[in-house]
């Protein structure tokens, strides 16, 4: 197993303008939170909100590229948002192994996404699979 | 423990995993009789399996099992 329980692994994301449009291009999720300035400061945030869901992109990106292994499948993933990401954000992931699973060649991790400001924006686990 | 009681509580794991309330297994049920028991399901369920009880299965014993009795006497073997 090239894992080890309470490995750690960080990376460093941006929430860009690209990642935001391509998002809604794709996906055509424009509720006004997303895309409407003033409905989201009247709702109480500093700016529009970026989609929680990029993210998910982010973690995918950390587990088929970032870590020691390609040999890699998703078995499940778990995420809570905890505060707004807005535009431009800088963002430190953050995971840890927690649970090694030699006998079906499962890993579960920990994870969590900080803005510059310290704040938790997400956080969550995944299990993955070593594929043989 | 009681064996009834680990059945009871493999049981529960199944019920959360697979997301189904009426599954109801027994010594001889294998992944054939249980709707969505399938190899990745299985992987969910040995883990689950592995936390709940804070044991450890080898590869080798997973394999060996052939119904839900052989995985529950693998569970006792492992003190619980």
């Amino acid at each position: 197993m090239i894992f080890k329980l309470d490995n750690k692994f960080d990376e460093c994301f941006t929430v860009s303008n690209e990642m935001y449009t391509g998002f809604i291009q794709i996906f055509k999720d424009k509720n006004p939170l997303h895309t409407n300035e003033q409905f989201a400061i009247d709702n109480g945030f500093k700016g529009m909100v970026m989609h929680g869901n990029i993210l998910t992109g982010f973690l995918s990106y950390f587990i088929g590229e970032c870590l020691p292994v390609k040999n890699v499948i998703i078995h499940s993933q778990e995420i809570q948002f905890k505060n707004a990401v807005y535009l431009n954000d800088e963002l430190q992931f953050h995971a840890t192994v927690t649970g090694i699973y030699d006998s079906v060649n499962a890993v579960e991790f920990r994870y969590d996404f900080k803005n510059r400001e310290e704040k938790i924006v997400a956080k969550g686990k995944f299990q993955i699979g070593l594929l043989q | 423990m009681e064996r009834n009681v680990i059945m009871k509580q493999v049981n529960d794991i199944f019920i959360d995993i697979l997301d189904n309330e009426e599954i109801v297994i027994g010594e001889t049920t294998q992944a054939s009789d249980v709707e969505d028991w399938d190899s990745l399901t299985h992987i969910q369920l040995v883990v689950a399996i592995e936390k709940h009880f804070k044991i450890r299965f080898t590869s080798k014993e997973i394999q060996s099992w052939n119904n839900v009795g052989e995985m529950v006497n693998c569970i006792q073997k492992k003190g619980i």
